[in-house]
């Protein structure tokens, strides 16, 4: 129960004004690009567009800043559970990029059935679970992790485009790819020694 | 009661040894300055003795929790006030509190008028001593058996420890250090 309610404060703690702000802009953003591609796009580039779009966000330094700060640190809480607690917010921001394709979309005119609106949340999310353990690195590491969350994307949008159970393929492989981001996230945040530079 | 324990306790990072190895015992009601050479330094080894900053070799108990093994446990029982306090205005600290309030699982009203209580008794000073101060009553939102003060300033320092009743208080510095051990400052009983 005590650890529900630091998760819900911890979650909270993130999705301030700013937090607001930023969901609003990339609804926004990457609804104007689902307007203007939404016809020349199929299924494959719009999840791949969502996915890199997530994982570089998520992986952002300002965020990754933040996240540093040595009060998350001081709490009593296992890095597995401050893994769970980071990473809400993060994933209910991501899905102002979907959505916000989806609208687009349907705004010039070409509605995404609900099949590719589904690869396109599931894709967001497993990007930024993944891109999410970029935070606590830095150069060339914490790219890496953004370059694996596109990897994930990638193999999520392939596996869609198998005939016939393409969906079932992908949601499996996305909650398996999601399944061991999250586990990553928590041993890096209990791995990670919150030092002065 | 043991507050908190180090054991040959010592933090290297990058191949460079930067908190060499310390034995600390501090009893509840005990303050006790930890010297280190650089501010780094310094900072480093008053999160080690929070549990936040894992220390390479040796071992660090907060009562009887080890902070490697038991880390929630541990930092349930201390309150650590960084080096640069708390940043935010009254509006932030209020929120901040309840905040903490909800990860230790503690009364929000009760955390509250502590805090402000705290304040009260620590914040009229300039800009820098309002933020310590303020870092400071968020520390004590939970019961702590230990404070852990990251290079206080001696003002404040000198007003926390007016402050009773309070936990024991590991507080560290800049400074040579002549021995690895470190410097009792206080008898419990002048508290």
């Amino acid at each position: 129960m005590q650890e529900i309610r630091a998760t819900i404060a911890i979650v909270r703690h993130h999705m301030g004004r700013r937090f607001a702000l930023d969901f609003a802009m990339q609804f926004v953003i990457v609804g104007a690009i689902g307007y203007v591609f939404a016809h020349n796009f199929g299924t494959l580039y719009p999840v791949l567009l969502c996915g890199a779009l997530a994982a570089t966000n998520a992986a952002e330094r300002a965020h990754a800043a933040s996240l540093r700060h040595v009060s998350f640190f001081a709490m009593p809480l296992f890095g597995r559970q401050l893994a769970r607690a980071h990473a809400i917010a993060p994933v209910l921001g991501a899905l102002a990029i979907p959505f916000g394709y989806a609208t687009g979309s349907a705004l010039r005119g070409v509605p995404l059935g609900a099949q590719t609106i589904t690869l396109l949340v599931v894709a967001a999310i497993v990007a930024v679970l993944v891109a999410l353990s970029s935070v606590f690195r830095d150069g060339v590491r914490a790219a890496l992790y953004v370059g694996i969350a596109i990897g994930a994307v990638a193999t999520i949008a392939l596996s869609a485009l198998v005939p016939e159970h393409g969906l079932e393929i992908a949601l499996t492989l996305a909650a398996v790819e999601g399944f061991f981001a999250l586990r990553a996230f928590g041993e890096t945040l209990a791995r990670y020694d919150p030092i002065p530079v | 009661m043991i507050a908190i324990r180090a054991c040959g306790a010592s933090f290297a990072s990058g191949g460079e040894d930067i908190v060499a190895p310390f034995d600390l015992v501090v009893q509840r009601g005990d303050i006790v300055l930890f010297a280190q050479p650089t501010p780094r330094a310094a900072s480093i080894a008053a999160r080690m003795c929070a549990g936040i900053v894992k220390p390479t070799t040796g071992s660090v108990y907060v009562g009887d929790y080890e902070t490697r093994l038991q880390p929630p446990q541990a930092k349930r029982l201390v309150g650590f006030v960084d080096v640069d306090g708390f940043d935010g205005d009254a509006h932030a600290f209020r929120n901040e509190t309840a905040f903490r309030a909800d990860v230790w699982g503690v009364d929000a009203r009760a955390a509250h008028a502590r805090a402000e209580k705290v304040f009260a008794a620590l914040g009229n000073g300039d800009d820098r001593h309002k933020r310590y101060a303020r870092a400071i009553a968020l520390a004590l939102v939970p019961d702590v058996i230990a404070l852990v003060l990251d290079q206080p300033s001696r003002r404040i320092f000198d007003r926390v420890r007016a402050f009773a009743p309070l936990p024991a208080i590991v507080r560290t510095r800049v400074g040579a250090v002549a021995t690895p051990d470190p410097i009792p400052e206080l008898a419990p009983a002048a508290i």
